[in-house]
């Protein structure tokens, strides 16, 4: 996978999460993974066809996904993954996958995005690839969100 | 409630009664019938029907050539080509003379009315009703790709989906997006024992040698794969529009739990001798 398509999907998260109150978002870890990742509680899958092939998944603990949750709906506590919730973790994933379809069409990939998938549950791992494909943590203010991000052109 | 004009265009009787039969039960009624392009063009000057369904062979011009002349007329006129043979020279023709749906025969209703119902509507995306009709289509791909690919026989039915989780207790599931029109995603999911008894079939191992649980989830992911590529594939000739399926997300594991949220979903489901096989699919609300 291309190192280069990891940006778009970092620009996104910067620009779009201090709009929805968080801190600017710094990326704390980069690596390769293989084929699979392990759900890290709560796992949002969006696929991606046309100028790019591939899956993105957008990946935290259901604590992180709770304070994001919350975060999102101006502060209001929640205590488990209801349907607001999901609606929250949804709308975020739509956003952020939006805004870097943005950024990649300025690149010159065109690209068609699915509905977002969102899974609960942490004993499971989701086959993303076929090959190795490039992870990003990021610190969304003392929670982390994960990015797997496998795609190519 | 108003009924909608068709033109019927074929020279085969037996084909313009099925299809005058399809529509009766519909919102659709034949306004005319025509055997050859002469009389399609006249019959379309004096009847101007909201639609029209052409063949491809007809005595005095070809279907390609006769939908050329009735867009002479009315160049906003909308024409389902309806032929034995459908191939991509075929549609490239027939889309240069404004043809803006392809079916193959033999054509089953809801077929037929979905090619319909999206031609005379502006407005090219989805209703509650198509969604209904993909899914019926959806059940019939499900069916025959598993006897092609599994060689086994099944009962399939369909439901609306309640409530806001798919759960799977132990199992796989493969997960596809569907980006385009209309854009949502398919879920293809399996218990354990359905998975290793599928992926033996499609390979053909009996069941005393060995398959890993990568290799019957690998499998399994590429069946997956070929069903939600036959099913985009259903609506893409429906619509003629472009319904495209992302790489597959394979999850497997215990306690699977994919959220129905904000999607029409339904389920579909293929009895079989090795478990049922089930699939749910999810198309984007309000869009």
């Amino acid at each position: 996978m291309d190192a280069k398509l990891v940006n778009p999907f970092i620009d996104a998260l910067v620009a779009v999460m201090p709009q929805m109150g968080f801190e600017v978002p710094k990326r704390t870890k980069m690596g390769v993974k293989n084929q699979t990742c392990k759900s890290l509680g709560v796992s949002i899958i969006v696929g991606f066809t046309k100028g790019l092939r591939g899956n993105v998944v957008y990946n935290m603990s259901a604590d992180a996904a709770k304070f994001v949750a919350s975060k999102m709906m101006m502060g209001m506590p929640v205590a488990e993954m209801d349907e607001m919730a999901q609606s929250a973790l949804s709308e975020m994933s739509n956003m952020l996958t939006a805004n870097a379809a943005t950024n990649l069409a300025a690149m010159g990939y065109t690209v068609d995005i699915s509905t977002p998938s969102l899974t609960v549950g942490q004993d499971f791992q989701i086959k993303i690839s076929s090959e190795n494909y490039l992870v990003v943590e990021m610190d969304l203010g003392g929670q982390i969100m994960e990015l797997n991000i496998a795609v190519q052109a | 409630m108003e009924r909608i004009k068709v033109l019927v265009v074929d020279d085969s009787r037996v084909s313009c009664a099925m299809l005058a039969n399809m529509m009766s039960k519909t919102n659709f009624e034949v306004c005319g019938m025509a055997s050859n392009a002469a009389d399609a063009v006249l019959k379309y000057q004096t009847l101007r029907p909201m639609a029209v369904t052409m063949d491809m062979n007809l005595p005095d011009a070809d279907g390609i050539e006769c939908s050329r002349r009735i867009r002479e007329i009315d160049p906003d006129a909308r024409i389902v080509m309806i032929s034995a043979m459908k191939d991509a020279s075929l549609m490239e023709r027939g889309r240069e003379a404004g043809i803006s749906s392809f079916l193959q025969k033999p054509v089953s209703p809801y077929e037929l009315i979905d090619a319909l119902s999206c031609i005379v509507s502006d407005d090219v995306k989805r209703t509650t009703g198509l969604r209904d009709l993909y899914i019926q289509s959806f059940a019939k791909v499900l069916r025959q790709s598993l006897f092609s690919l599994v060689g086994v026989h099944s009962e399939v039915s369909t439901d609306r989906a309640e409530g806001s989780y798919l759960d799977i207790p132990s199992g796989i599931a493969v997960i596809i997006g569907l980006t385009g029109c209309p854009m949502g995603r398919a879920i293809v999911y399996m218990d354990t024992d359905t998975m290793y008894g599928v992926a033996r079939a499609i390979l053909m191992k009996g069941d005393d040698e060995k398959l890993t649980a990568e290799e019957a989830s690998d499998v399994i992911e590429e069946a997956a794969n070929i069903i939600a590529g036959r099913c985009a594939s259903v609506v893409n000739d429906l619509k003629d529009v472009d319904m495209r399926i992302s790489p597959p997300g394979t999850i497997v594991g215990k306690n699977i739990r994919v959220a129905n949220f904000k999607i029409a979903s339904y389920y579909i489901q293929a009895q079989t001798r090795f478990g049922n096989i089930c699939m749910n699919v999810g198309f984007a609300e309000g869009e």
